[in-house]
């Protein structure tokens, strides 16, 4: 545990003084900022300000924030060769990779709480539905901490940040976007079937019409909870078999 | 102690280390000797549990590398070839950082004692980025050192160091040995014969020769090429060397003569000195040709019928 600890420690300090950590942290706010300006100047007086509006673009936008706030984790030291001193110390590979993913997630987490502001905003000016705030987002936490993990597998695949990162964007894109694909498959009688299956495999579906309005399931934190052990322990593998190969 | 039986590792179908077998002793520096890609760092990796072995087995600090991984890496301290550091960290902090991780207490007294034994306290709170090589190889040394190992595995610790810093380092890596198990790999010979009490010798993945330095020698005194020059017309010495009962073959290099004896337990050197006063040639030097690892390597290797030169061939397995 102390060893994780370590390790989350580091990394977490590492994106406090990391300035691409910063910068995504401004493009995000300053994005975020624009777009609830808009949003809140067309609401008035015509429609009730929706409170999950900010978490539910946070994570779409996380298909551009997590690749870049992981491909650094494991390639940088495959790389660097730190991770065959790393790797000789009592930790396995799984203590290493937790760590740096708990770092992710706590950089993640600071990214989101600092959204919390334009909630505030909006406490100010009317009067949000805080049980669908509150749905929304703790459910863009789960969201985040799942779409971290897996374009984290990447980092570990490849030693090439920029690849990465872009087949990190790929996949969360890809899952994202099962969604879409389930409704086309769906508009075809005979593969009715497959589209709930395909639909529920995507990310939006236990986030969109659920955790965003406010519905806590069980099933969609599992769904989470799963997608985040699944890609960790990946990882975990993936970083092994090439130390054996290597 | 290092007890390695028949350790073997294979990436596909090469085989970069073929079932090696030797040992080192506690309070002794072992030498681990090879051309680069004769697959030294491949068994280093092995012993220190970064990889695991394909076949054999490996004792290191009395537990199994492979079956008690953990317990073997909480007693050995290991510095890689390339001295991998966190270049944005401080000398202290990288220190501080791996011993969090290895579980340490007192993390900050630790560090700053493995920096004052290899003379870097002043830089305690420099940005790695900032030392020079020989520093950087330094806080390498620190790290292997800090959580008090009883075994001690350098990757060519030498290796870009200017002749006083290879100095400085071959003086701790033999007060070291006093206290530890060192295994110490290098490709430079000369340094094998002034720091180990004991050399392996590896080439192309096996083991060709080991012992310690002294014995390697007198063993190669027998048996081995001795080596004459004399103040003579070459091709009348050669042939008159070659005459000699117990001379198998002899070559000609400029003006030295280097006799083969027919087997290895002959000494051709009383015949030789006999012939030359008979013949009242001057004598300039008469001695075994292997004096030194040097030449001793390059007749063990020779000896194997594979020449040193042909294992950088596997150069790539150790990437």
């Amino acid at each position: 545990m102390r060893s994780v600890f370590a390790v989350f420690k580091r990394e977490l300090w590492l994106y406090f003084r990391s300035p691409i950590a910063y910068a995504i942290a401004f493009a995000i706010l300053f994005f975020l900022g624009l777009l609830f300006n808009g949003y809140i100047a067309q609401a008035n007086q015509r429609f009730p300000a929706d409170s999950t509006y900010i978490p539910s673009l946070l994570t779409f936008l996380m298909f551009l924030i997590a690749p870049l706030l992981t491909m650094r984790l494991i390639a940088e030291e495959t790389r660097e060769g730190t991770l065959e001193v790393l790797m000789t110390l009592p930790m396995s590979e799984g203590q290493m990779i937790v760590g740096k993913f708990l770092a992710a997630w706590g950089y993640y987490t600071v990214l989101l709480l600092l959204t919390v502001v334009f909630h505030l905003l909006m406490v100010l000016v009317g009067i949000p539905d805080l049980g669908a705030a509150f749905g929304a987002y703790f459910g863009a936490w789960l969201y985040g901490g799942a779409v971290l993990a897996v374009t984290m597998i990447w980092s570990a695949v490849t030693e090439d940040q920029i690849v990465a990162a872009f087949l990190g964007a790929a996949t969360v894109l890809v899952l994202y976007l099962a969604e879409i694909a389930a409704i086309w498959i769906a508009a075809n009688q005979s593969t009715a079937g497959a589209a709930d299956f395909i639909r529920e495999l995507g990310l939006q579906a236990h986030y969109g019409p659920t955790l965003a309005q406010g519905v806590i399931r069980a099933e969609d934190i599992a769904y989470f909870i799963l997608m985040i052990v699944g890609s960790l322990f990946i990882t975990t593998r993936i970083v092994e078999t090439r130390r054996w190969r290597a | 102690m290092i007890e390695v039986n028949n350790l073997t590792k294979r990436f596909g179908s090469v085989t970069a280390v073929d079932a090696v077998t030797f040992d080192a002793k506690h309070g002794q520096v072992t030498g681990f000797l090879g051309p680069n890609g004769a697959g030294k760092t491949t068994t280093m990796r092995m012993l220190t549990g970064f990889m695991p072995p394909t076949a054999g087995q490996a004792i290191v600090a009395g537990f199994d590398v492979f079956e008690h991984s953990f317990e073997v890496r909480k007693r050995v301290g290991y510095l890689p070839e390339s001295v991998p550091l966190y270049r944005d960290m401080t000398v202290r902090g990288y220190l501080m950082y791996l011993g969090e991780i290895r579980g340490l207490t007192h993390l900050r007294d630790r560090a700053d004692a493995a920096l004052a034994r290899v003379n870097l306290q002043d830089r305690a709170d420099s940005r790695i980025r900032t030392l020079s090589k020989g520093m950087r190889q330094r806080v390498g040394l620190a790290q292997a050192l800090m959580h008090d190992p009883e075994v001690l595995i350098l990757d060519e610790p030498t290796i870009g160091l200017d002749p006083l810093q290879v100095l400085e380092l071959r003086d701790l890596v033999r007060e070291l040995g006093k206290t530890h198990t060192l295994l110490f790999s290098t490709h430079i010979l000369s340094e094998a014969e002034q720091v180990c009490d004991s050399v392996v010798i590896i080439n192309r993945g096996t083991i060709v020769a080991q012992g310690a330095p002294a014995d390697l020698r007198s063993d190669l005194e027998r048996g081995g090429r001795v080596l004459v020059r004399v103040n003579a017309p070459p091709e009348e010495a050669r042939a008159a060397l070659a005459a000699l009962p117990d001379a198998k073959s002899v070559e000609v290099e400029r003006d030295t003569l280097l006799v083969t004896p027919r087997s290895p337990e002959v000494d051709p050197r009383p015949d030789i000195a006999r012939l030359v006063v008979e013949r009242g040639w001057d004598l300039i030097e008469l001695r075994p040709l292997a004096v030194n690892l040097e030449e001793i390597f390059l007749e063990v290797t020779q000896q194997n019928g594979a020449p040193a030169a042909a294992a950088v061939e596997s150069e790539e397995t150790h990437a």
